[in-house]
Parts: C-alpha cells; structure tokens; sequence
C-alpha cells in the first residue's frame, strides 16, 4: 500500500481517537451538579456522548485498516501519538495545564509503550 | 473523594475491568478459532460464554471512564489508560502461556512509573471540589 494511505489511514485514527475522547470529556464534566443517574440521564439527551461513540466506532475501523497496512510494533508506535493529541487537545477546548509531573508521566508512559510494542 | 483519589482508585476499577475485557475476547477467539471471517466464524464467536463477559467488562469500563472523566483531565488521564497494556502482558504470561522479553518489562515498569507521577501531580483537593478547579 503507498505511503499517502497509510498516512490517510494514520491521520484519520488520530483524529477519530482524539476527538471521541474529547468528546467524552465533554458529556462527562456538563451539568456539574447532576449527580448519579440524573448525570447519566443529562447526558443521554445532550450530542457529546453519542459523538464520542460514533467516533470510537470510526476509529475501531480506522483502526483494523491502519494495523492491516503497518506492522504490529510499527502500528503501536504511531499510535502513541493519540496519547499527546488529546493532552493538546484537553489544553485547547479545556484549558487543562501542562504541569511538570504531567509532562513528565506521559513521557514516562510514551516510552513504557514504546518498549511493550517495540520489546517483543 | 479527592481528585487524586479519583485517579487512583478509578484507574485500578478501569485496569481490572479493561484486563477483564481483553482476557475475555482472547478466549472468545480461541474458542472460535479458525479465524474465517465469515459467519460461521461469527456465529462460533457468539455462541462463546466469554463474548458476553467481554460486553459487560467493557461497559463497565465504559461507566467508570465517564466517572474518571468528571473529575480528572482528559490529557492525564488518557495516557494513565494505557496501564492497561501492562495488566494485559503480565496477565497474558500466566493465562495464555506467551513469553515477555527484558526490554517488555522495562516497558511496563516505565509504563507504571509514568501512571504514579501523573497521579502524584494531581491536586489533593478536597470533596465537593468542581472540575474547574482541577485543571
């Protein structure tokens, strides 16, 4: 397969991965004062939560088709990069910080998946 | 509960049942081994016990990641998901027989390493506080 493909194919998993978790995030922290089943009830009626799903669907699919490209290790590789799409993400839509022991758990975590995936 | 102790306790919660999950649909495709792709090999998958426990660990999982997210932000508590890599190799040495090399443990150790600073940097504030506050 060329390699505009498995890009296409790349760039569409990052996005779907990223978005449907952003748009977890959004149906989670709506209507804070919701508790227990009136949250869920909140959050049945509102987009976000089927976007979220809509989008894991996408990138299960995304996904299959990407790993059918690349090789196993390969595929887990580039697909750390969600891990640091929606850390940029969480910062753009919610303002969320890149505090030091964040930065630095993540990196930590990007290089233990590195291994697991590159390791076998 | 603190947002720390969110973190915590609401990762381990979502480890055991994405592992669940995970053990659950390998022996659903062992038991419905050859892989065909075709509908005898679907029909071989659902008539697989373990398919149905898959259904339920991962809404489980589903739940408490809604319940994490409430509280936690997202960047942190994504990349603390992938705990779950390590719960599913060290499960998979015992369950299913498959052999880690060094440089895979290292990965795990860096892996858990990674999961405790970011819980370490979560703000202990106190209950009742909102997720504004925890950014």
């Amino acid at each position: 397969m060329n390699t505009v493909t498995i890009i296409l194919l790349w760039i569409i998993n990052l996005v779907t991965d990223t978005g449907g978790q952003l748009a977890f995030k959004a149906a989670a922290i709506e209507n804070k004062e919701a508790k227990g089943w009136e949250h869920w009830r909140h959050m049945l009626k509102r987009p976000w939560i089927y976007l979220g799903a809509v989008l894991y669907v996408g990138e299960f699919v995304a996904w299959l088709a990407f790993l059918s490209t690349v090789t196993l290790p390969e595929g887990v590789l580039l697909g750390m990069a969600g891990i640091v799409t929606v850390m940029i993400g969480g910062r753009l839509w919610f303002k969320e910080h890149f505090t030091r022991p964040r930065i630095i758990g993540i990196s930590l975590i990007l290089a233990g998946v590195a291994l697991v995936g590159l390791g076998g | 509960m603190s947002s720390r102790t969110y973190f915590i306790g609401g990762l381990l919660a979502l480890l055991v049942f994405d592992t669940f999950a995970q053990v659950c649909f390998k022996l659903t495709a062992l038991h419905a081994a050859p892989l065909t792709f075709d509908l005898p090999w679907l029909a071989r998958a659902f008539s697989a016990p373990w398919v149905y426990c898959a259904i339920l660990g991962y809404a489980c999982a589903f739940v408490t990641w809604i319940v994490i997210l409430r509280h936690i932000p997202v960047g942190p508590a994504f990349a603390a998901t992938h705990l779950e890599v390590v719960g599913v190799v060290v499960i998979s040495v015992p369950l299913f027989g498959e052999v880690l090399s060094w440089v895979q443990y290292l990965g795990a150790v860096l892996i858990v390493a990674g999961v405790l600073c970011l819980a370490y940097g979560e703000p202990n504030y106190p209950p009742g506080s909102t997720v504004e506050e925890n950014h």
